[in-house]
């Protein structure tokens, strides 16, 4: 009986791993029609008007030597253009400008259309933890914006 | 020590080959199509032909960014891709209704031919092939790992299949291909003459893809091979009076930043280059020289779009080991370092090397068919005893 119980496996085991290639078409599914948490409530910063929207709801990842987390910045007010140096990280604070301004993580790119950031974080969020958007003009003031983390976000 | 038995090497190519025969073949058929993927877009799609019915030379990129910026003045030009030169360049930007496009310009005659918002056939398949769409979150995909792991298997079947295979040579002195003694014959012939002539090419399928699986440790590990493109310090960037509302503009055009890259290698031919995506970005542009075996992205530069210093520049001369071997691994595994001639031969040898693994499995179906069989019919004897007992 065991010889028998086993035909049918033996018969097809050799095609199983092609069940692999039923991801792909799962993953070109996803790609096309992405699906992005809502964006948090827009908040002023001087002349620029921000709102932070997260990539997804996974915990920070590595990313040259820091823990980041992605968003999409939505600038809802003010040229992009006018904007001399821009950051985002997650925490307690903003993170100084001496650190802020050491590596390419935390930095806001993009271009006039869109920014995009790896906001510097720790390896786990905390309740206590906010999203800081520090953003400096041409003129060199900075300005500052906080946004508490919400509940979907911590683990 | 003990000799190995002939039985042992030959289930030991069944067991690393056999069970991925489906994945395996799948991902040899993709990057078969994608080897010749730009000429199929030549082919299917004309808006994609770099015609030059007046034999004029090639604009830079720098003129055919600038057409593109004249032509959708709300834009956000962010860099440029060269390809070979009978298709079209391709310019990236982003617009107010276009988070990204991609504007097809013939780079003889400046005519914009064609906008694209959505995935290219080039692209796609590159992708399928590559990393079979797995997402990447954190340097990884697990369809990475996945693709070049077949590298291991490939690499021990070659190895496996030709030590079964005794005096294997003989087939390139005398190719047997016998059609008329059966299935089983003509498979096993084809399977073995196949692999026979074919052992360069999975060498260097394996090889190449050995290097991709040790490439995807490193982005994984967040281990730079090339070093990562310099920042400008902060300091560097100008700050305006308060009171001026206005917005400081970078001193050096993207066209001065080419002649800069051209003066420091006159050999460099622009194939991927990008605009500064913050204001301490640099242009970064990356291209091909005169080395036969090196890919297109060969020479790096970074420069200053403030001051025009040239922050960085790597070229062929002056890699490491490792960089060295990043750099050619590419054309080996594509067939691109002859042109187009190469590209057909890496196409055919990808064919051969797909149907190697359906006639492997059509071979171990044929002789198991009959042990199902049998099996069957012994389990209906059995079956039948029962009942009449």
């Amino acid at each position: 009986m065991a010889l028998v119980r086993s035909i049918w496996w033996n018969k097809n085991k050799y095609k199983l791993s092609g069940l692999i290639l039923l991801f792909p078409i799962v993953f070109l599914y996803q790609s096309l029609t992405p699906k992005f948490p809502p964006a948090w409530p827009a908040q002023q910063l001087g002349e620029f008007k921000v709102s932070p929207l997260p990539l997804d709801l996974k915990a920070p990842y590595v990313h040259h030597d820091d823990f980041v987390k992605d968003f999409m910045v939505i600038f809802e007010e003010g040229e992009i253009s006018n904007m001399r140096q821009g950051y985002a990280n997650i925490g307690v604070e903003a993170l100084p400008m001496s650190i802020l301004q050491r590596s390419e993580n935390g930095i806001l790119h993009g271009n006039k259309h869109g920014q995009h950031v790896h906001a510097i974080a720790a390896k786990q969020l905390n309740a206590t933890d906010s999203l800081w958007v520090s953003i400096q003009n041409w003129q060199g003031e900075w300005s500052v914006a906080r946004w508490p983390l919400p509940p979907e976000l911590l683990p | 020590m003990a000799k190995i038995s002939n039985r042992f090497w030959f289930m030991l190519h069944g067991w690393v080959s056999l069970p991925i025969w489906l994945l395996f073949c799948f991902i040899c058929i993709t990057g078969t199509v994608a080897v010749v993927s730009h000429e199929i877009t030549w082919l299917t799609n004309p808006q994609s032909r770099a015609v030059n019915p007046d034999d004029l030379p090639a604009k830079p990129v720098s003129e055919l960014m600038t057409i593109v910026e004249e032509r959708y003045p709300s834009a956000a030009v962010t860099g440029a891709m060269t390809f070979e030169s009978y298709l079209v360049n391709v310019v990236m930007f982003s617009d107010t209704d276009k988070p990204f496009a991609m504007a097809y310009v013939n780079q003889y005659t400046g005519e914009i031919q064609q906008i694209n918002q959505g995935i290219t056939f080039i692209g796609f398949m590159r992708s399928l092939h590559s990393w079979l769409l797995f997402p990447w979150r954190g340097g990884y995909s697990v369809g990475y790992y996945l693709v070049c792991s077949m590298a291991l298997f490939m690499l021990a079947s070659l190895v496996t299949g030709l030590i079964v295979y005794k005096r294997f040579w003989r087939s390139f002195l005398t190719p047997k291909l016998r059609i008329h003694q059966g299935r089983k014959t003509l498979l096993a012939d084809l399977h073995k003459l196949s692999g026979v002539w074919s052992i360069w090419f999975i060498a260097i399928m394996s090889v190449t893809g050995l290097w991709y699986l040790v490439q995807a440790i490193f982005w994984h590990a967040d281990i730079d091979i090339e070093p990562h493109a310099p920042l400008i310090e902060a300091a560097q960037l100008p700050v305006i009076q308060k009171g001026d509302t206005s917005s400081a503009t970078a001193s050096v055009s993207f066209a001065e930043a080419l002649t800069l890259a051209q003066t420091r290698f006159p050999e460099f031919k622009a194939s991927y280059v990008t605009k500064p995506e913050h204001s301490r970005d640099m242009y970064h542009l990356s291209g091909s020289g005169d080395h036969l075996f090196y890919d297109q992205y060969s020479y790096n530069l970074s420069i200053n779009p403030w001051t025009g210093e040239v922050a960085s520049a790597s070229s062929p001369e002056t890699m490491t080991g490792i960089q060295t071997l990043m750099h050619i691994a590419d054309p080996l595994h594509y067939g691109t370092l002859g042109g187009i001639w190469t590209k057909f031969i890496w196409f055919i040898f990808g064919l051969i090397l797909s149907g190697m693994s359906i006639t492997g499995f059509m071979m171990w179906g044929l002789r198991n068919v009959r042990a199902f069989k049998q099996a069957e019919e012994k389990y209906l004897a059995t079956e039948m005893l029962g009942e009449m007992r």
